[in-house]
């Protein structure tokens, strides 16, 4: 008889046990390996949003901009160093923007904003910003008329729910509002009849006209069509004043940005805040955006600026969203911690009472003429099944849930997406698909199992055969 | 031809405040064939000098030879293997592996030595035939009553054909009939496959059946008596 049949026989000996401890490690694996991807979703989209709506891979800026982001800390880009720039061959193109500070009014309200100037043909190279215009919005009328109409009980329900949200999409909207395949054809021109906007994006012609942020068009009540005043302090102390049509209403994915965001061409931001051919920085668009790629080709970049102009990375600039990121990534460690700890005295418990069950068994073997390391290794290989049954019933049971949360990401409501928005997320929980991260909570189960094996097999190897016997 | 020797040994435990002398200069040798028993009350020093025998247990002092090997100058792996190839043990517990059936069990010892699947089949079945059990060798332990289980442990013992076999107390948990076969059945093998028994036992149906009563007393041998017991 092999010594894996033997160990697998074991297994089974005592099976309330075996189950019970290989359920302590699926439960602690799966919770792991869930709450791993929703942490890991999430940041990915907080990075992802904030690169492919505002801050690019990689920007020029000069070297005192990231300190103090104002206008007095921009500049003429020089054609020579764009074109070095746009030779390079991770480089897809450069995007000058220029970015300042303003109060903005419609109707009685005010409130500070960042209008941000750049060539939309040119930007949509790189940022998603024009994905982001809404489709769908349930305003309060809309809310109202909807509820009037005939809609599923379930959709209905979701209205209220839902009420103030904007879609992009109607493919979020209707999974948002439970709107069955059946009902689509039904309830979707209803959708259309209350709730779609007529939306526009800029173009590069476009003068006078500005793309805002869902948020901020809340708060000013302003809609498509209504003008913005626009008021601030240009270059060199002058006054920046001008008055634009919105054309376009974005969601943003964070909601700081959101709440403020102003989109007018590069030539409107120029002439509004004075300041001719200037930019406050420059995004160059790369195609591969591995980190190690990225640094290279910051490194290169870096090598052709000089007048104070430096080449920053995304992370540089989000320095306060890692920071973010990093603290909940050790909170969330904490809990897996905790969680593996839960594992390890499980899986010790299975050990302490197994040597103690079978030390007349082990001292019986030994005594017949089994090798102590033969004896190790066939309860090492006990103590590896029972891991590997935990670890591989955790993950099968975790890849349908992992699949589904990154085709449907969690969306909070209420008071919840409140309280994230207060802390400039997005309300809204994808889940990261299975990535080295799934070796990673193996590794670390593998590790506590690892620790309980040394402990039976020094027991084993301590084995006293006479003792044993008696026992 | 003598299969153990045992030289003047001593075995002395210091586990509790007082010395106890459980082995007190014991001389005993054993021939091949030999269908020994060894009695005497309890705390005698019989389980001990079994375990020395068997290489279980170092003597604090003196010698034991068997098969030729002197059991102090081995290793503790190297006497694992000893036991693997010179001495069955037949314990009072019958001890089997609980996953295995009879047959597994049987064959057990003989996978240890790397056995011929074939030849260690063989062998198993002749000896299940042996011991009245050709019929459950597909039976786990639990399965079997407890007599069959000694019948199984004593085939265990047999099956890689050691130099001797050490049974401690293996009629202790048994009933009278099941006693009795058990003890046919060694008798017969003893005889078959002049095989060496050594019982420690208290069972007066063990050492009816005896040719050879040592008898213990405080660690020393006060007896030694061949007996004109034939089957």
């Amino acid at each position: 008889m092999k010594n894996y049949q033997l160990a697998w026989r074991n297994l089974w000996r005592n099976k309330r046990r075996t189950l019970i401890t290989a359920a302590s490690v699926f439960f602690a694996v799966f919770f792991a390996l869930v709450m791993r991807s929703f942490q890991l979703g999430t940041y990915e989209k907080m990075y992802r949003d904030v690169i492919e709506s505002y801050s690019g891979y990689l920007q020029l800026q000069h070297s005192d901009y990231l300190d103090e982001s104002n206008l007095d800390n921009g500049f003429v880009p020089e054609q020579s160093l764009t074109d070095i720039i746009e030779a390079d061959p991770n480089v897809t193109g450069v995007i000058p923007k220029l970015e300042s500070f303003a109060l903005a009014a419609a109707g009685s309200r005010t409130r500070g904003v960042m209008v941000i100037g750049m060539d939309p043909d040119n930007e949509q190279k790189t940022l998603n910003i024009k994905n982001r215009l809404i489709k769908y919005r349930l305003t309060p009328d809309a809310t109202e008329a909807l509820k009037g109409e005939n809609l599923p009980s379930r959709t209905a329900k979701l209205v209220d729910v839902f009420s103030g949200e904007a879609w992009t999409d109607e493919k979020s909207l209707i999974s948002d509002l439970g709107i069955g395949d059946d009902d689509s054809a039904a309830v979707m021109p209803l959708f259309r009849k209350y709730a779609s906007l007529d939306n526009r994006y800029l173009t590069s012609a476009d003068s006078g006209r500005a793309v805002i942020g869902y948020g901020l068009s809340r708060y000013l009540s302003a809609d498509v069509g209504d003008t913005l005043v626009v008021m601030g302090q240009g270059y060199h102390g002058v006054s920046a004043a001008g008055l634009f049509v919105i054309k376009g209403i974005v969601s943003m994915p964070n909601p700081e940005i959101d709440n403020a965001f102003v989109y007018i061409t590069l030539a409107d931001a120029q002439y509004l805040y004075a300041a001719p051919e200037m930019v406050t920085s420059a995004i160059i668009s790369i195609s591969d955006t591995d980190d190690r790629e990225l640094l290279q080709t910051q490194q290169r970049l870096s090598a052709s600026c000089n007048d104070g102009l430096v080449i920053r990375n995304w992370k540089e600039m989000n320095a306060l969203l890692l920071n973010q990121m990093e603290a909940d990534n050790k909170s969330g460690a904490i809990m897996i911690g905790i969680l593996y700890l839960v594992i390890a005295f499980g899986v010790s418990g299975t050990v302490l009472m197994m040597m103690a069950e079978r030390r007349r068994e082990f001292g019986m073997l030994v005594s017949i003429g089994m090798q102590k390391r033969k004896l190790a290794g066939i309860v090492s290989m006990e103590m590896l099944f029972i891991g590997l049954l935990g670890v591989l019933a955790g993950i099968a049971a975790s890849l349908p849930i992992v699949y589904y949360g990154y085709a449907r990401p969690l969306r909070f409501t209420g008071e919840l997406a409140k309280m994230y928005e207060e802390y400039g997320f997005e309300a809204v929980m994808p889940m990261h698909l299975p990535d080295t991260y799934y070796l990673w909570q193996a590794a670390i189960v593998l590790l506590i199992l690892l620790i309980a094996i040394t402990f039976s097999v020094r027991r084993i190897f301590k084995l006293n055969i006479i003792n044993a016997i008696r026992a | 031809m003598k299969v153990v020797e045992i030289n003047d040994v001593f075995k002395t435990y210091h586990d509790t405040e007082v010395e106890v002398k459980a082995v007190n200069g014991v001389t005993l040798s054993f021939e091949k064939g030999d269908f020994a028993v060894i009695v005497g009350p309890s705390g005698s020093g019989k389980t001990t000098l079994l375990n020395l025998i068997g290489g279980l247990d170092q003597p604090t002092a003196g010698e034991i030879i068997v098969a030729g090997h002197r059991l102090s100058e081995l290793k503790p792996s190297e006497l694992i293997d000893f036991r693997m190839e010179h001495v069955g043990f037949v314990f009072q517990s019958y001890n089997l592996i609980p996953v295995l059936t009879a047959s597994e069990n049987v064959g057990f010892i003989m996978s240890l030595q790397k056995w011929p699947k074939e030849k260690r089949m063989a062998r198993t079945g002749e000896l299940l035939e042996a011991v009245g059990l050709s019929d459950r060798h597909s039976s786990r332990p639990a399965q079997l009553s407890g007599g069959q289980q000694q019948r199984v442990a004593v085939a265990r013992a047999l099956a890689p054909r050691p130099q001797f076999i050490l049974a401690d107390e293996p009629t202790a948990n048994l009933d009278t009939k099941s006693a009795e076969t058990l003890l046919d059945i060694m008798e017969k093998l003893n005889r078959g496959e002049e095989m060496t028994f050594i019982f420690s036992t208290h069972d007066a149906r063990v050492v009816k059946r005896a040719r050879r009563v040592i008898t213990l007393e405080d660690g020393k041998v006060v007896s030694d008596e061949r007996t004109n017991h034939t089957s």
